[in-house]
């Protein structure tokens, strides 16, 4: 299954909320299907980093993870792309996510940051465990996920 | 969630269920009644079913909700039939603060403001898209930073002895294993030594404003009126993928002991297994670049001085009281209930304070007691303070370690928009200069605590007790 994305991306409130974590930042996401919720929660962890606006797709990053299970999956998807962002300073405006049973693929649009051009939120230093939620709803599927910032 | 008075600043939480002990809270009427629905009090609860936990499960005034532990959660379990839980020791291990005096009066830089905080700004990378100060480390380099801390930076000229000899343990933990720290991790931290980071890190030039207990102050050479140097940073990147790495490790390994928590982000095996043993050592290595990171920054601060106040260094004196940890697990021997005991003190969010005549202190510090560095938030004002034996009776030897945030970050945005922070702050005398936009409203004045009030209850409960006040006149934000 494929969800996917062009530069007509909708805004950051339609994809992802934050919701109120007294010290850390906690992000909500609804999605129709697995992988959109997958692709969503990528954009919202690039977001919460740095403005979308300013970030250009010029440039691609292949990734692929593993793990199989969701909780895990949600878990090393959002760590690489923060490694992404900290180790080779690639940010990116939009992503593409291709799942199967044994791995997901993923897609990011994006460029080099650049502190002059970019508008920097702040850094996240990891994606914890805590209350992490991957799960079907009724109007589809739910993730919950708390940022250590 | 049921909390009994204890005595006028101390909650309990009674045991109950899968707890092996009872919570404790240090806290006012005032901030109990903020607490009563707050998910750190369920945090403080959990702690307290973690296995070998002796005592009770703490936390110190400044708690907030965290994620595993409380911030500002202390938990001693038996260091023989114990756990290790690297969410007792957070993410930023080795996360800390170091305060800095110098010899210069505030009156003297007032017309320097600015400059001096354009110097540091550019001085003192944040870490994102930029080099620290030492760029580029490869692995075996940053091996031998994981092995020897802030001994690395004296070996290269960023540090002298004394530095060394009035900071926690020396700025090196010993029994640091820096092959237990993945590669990852290294390319994590390669390009982030002397780096601030953003959250909550800040690097604030601040003047003494007050003192409380002359004596003491005397002792650490704090004058009336001169200008001090708080540095919060840790162990970066490096830290924080240490500690993903072994939440992994754990997580995965904590069934085949038998051991079950009520939130994976408790995540603890045995201290005496081969993966507590591999975490310990890992995260001891982490710690010891988080001293050097920290020691490097110092370093930086001073060439910043220097270069913008055109002094000498003998007429800046910039000498450094004391570095403390905050996020960290160590081994100590405590008395609890009249029996010794060898524990591992997890403090999240939480400041070791041991008390006069502790031979883990600086022989220049052994008569007045540890330094314990409380910043305050950006508007208002830092404390130092000195660790009591009710410390050492009562909470492991620890105490609170800032604030402690009241509102969250959504909400701060909220409260901030259509406000200049950085105009009201200059209105108050405070130059902001901030690498992110989101560090600058996040981290309002109004989003913590007011410090006195958390200072003020660990004083009641005779665990610390107030040296002098330091209010910000730089402060230069990741």
């Amino acid at each position: 299954m494929m969800a996917d994305v062009t530069d007509s991306a909708p805004n950051d409130s339609e994809l992802f909320r934050e919701f109120e974590h007294t010290g850390d930042i906690g992000i909500e996401i609804d999605a129709p299907t697995r992988s959109e919720l997958f692709r969503r929660a990528a954009i919202a962890l690039g977001a919460v980093m740095v403005e979308r606006k300013t970030v250009k797709a010029s440039e691609e990053r292949h990734l692929q993870i593993e793990a199989v299970h969701d909780i895990e999956r949600m878990h090393d998807m959002l760590s690489h792309l923060l490694d992404l962002f900290i180790v080779e300073g690639f940010v990116w405006r939009d992503a593409s996510v291709v799942e199967s049973d044994s791995e997901l693929k993923i897609v990011l649009r994006g460029e080099s940051f650049d502190p002059n051009r970019h508008d920097f939120r702040g850094e996240v230093k990891a994606i914890t465990y805590h209350q992490l939620t991957v799960a079907p709803d009724s109007s589809g599927w739910h993730a919950r996920i708390i940022l250590d910032v | 969630m049921k909390l009994t008075r204890i005595s006028e600043a101390l909650w309990e939480i009674p045991q109950t269920g899968e707890m092996r002990v009872p919570g404790r809270i240090y806290a006012s009427e005032h901030m109990i009644q903020d607490l009563r629905d707050d998910p750190a009090l369920e945090q403080v609860a959990n702690v307290a079913c973690l296995p070998g936990i002796i005592g009770y499960s703490l936390a110190m005034p400044d708690i907030h909700w965290g994620y595993g532990f409380p911030i500002g959660g202390v938990a001693a379990v038996d260091a023989e039939e114990g756990v290790i839980s690297p969410g007792g020791v957070g993410y930023d291990i080795n996360c800390g603060v170091r305060l800095v005096r110098t010899h210069l009066q505030a009156s003297a830089i007032e017309s320097k403001v600015d400059r001096l905080a354009d110097a540091l700004f550019k001085k003192i990378p944040a870490g994102v898209g930029s080099f620290g100060a030492i760029p580029g480390l490869t692995v075996d380099q940053l091996k031998e930073v994981a092995t020897k801390g802030a001994e690395w930076a004296l070996a290269n000229g960023y540090a002298t002895r004394r530095d060394l000899d009035h900071t926690e343990e020396g700025g090196r933990l010993r029994f640091a294993d820096a092959d237990a720290i993945t590669e990852h991790a290294y390319r994590r931290g390669a390009k982030q030594l002397g780096t601030l980071g953003s959250g909550n890190h800040f690097l604030e030039i601040g003047k003494v404003d007050q003192i409380y207990d002359q004596k003491a102050a005397d002792a650490l050479d704090l004058e009336p009126g001169s200008i001090a140097v708080l540095i919060h940073s840790g162990s970066r990147g490096l830290g924080h993928q240490t500690c993903d790495d072994y939440l992994k490790v754990i997580g995965g390994a904590m069934s085949q002991y038998g051991i079950r928590l009520p939130d994976r982000q408790l995540a603890a095996v045995p201290i005496d297994s081969s993966e507590g043993r591999s975490y310990i050592g890992a995260m001891a290595a982490a710690a010891n670049f988080a001293w050097c990171n920290r020691q490097v920054m110092m370093h930086l601060v001073e060439q910043a001085f220097l270069e913008t106040l055109e002094t000498t260094p003998r007429e800046l004196s910039f000498a450094l009281i004391y570095d403390v940890c905050h996020n960290i697990a160590k081994f100590e021997e405590h008395e609890f209930k009249g029996r010794k005991h060898r524990v591992c003190v997890h403090r999240k969010g939480a400041t070791r304070a041991f008390a006069a005549g502790n031979p883990a202190l600086p022989e220049a510090l052994r008569a007045i007691g540890q330094p314990v560095l409380i910043p305050g938030d950006m508007g208002r004002y830092s404390f130092v303070a000195i660790g009591l034996p009710g410390a050492m009776r009562e909470t492991f030897g620890s105490s609170c370690h800032g604030a402690g945030r009241v509102m969250g970050r959504i909400k701060a945005k909220k409260a901030m928009a259509g406000r200049n922070l950085v105009a009201e702050l200059k209105a108050r005398g405070v130059v902001v200069r901030a690498h992110s936009r989101g560090g600058i409203a996040e981290e309002m004045p109004d989003a913590y605590k007011d410090v006195a009030d958390v200072v003020e209850v660990m004083e009641i409960a005779g665990v610390t007790r107030r040296v002098a006040r330091l209010k910000p006149m730089i402060v230069i934000k990741g």
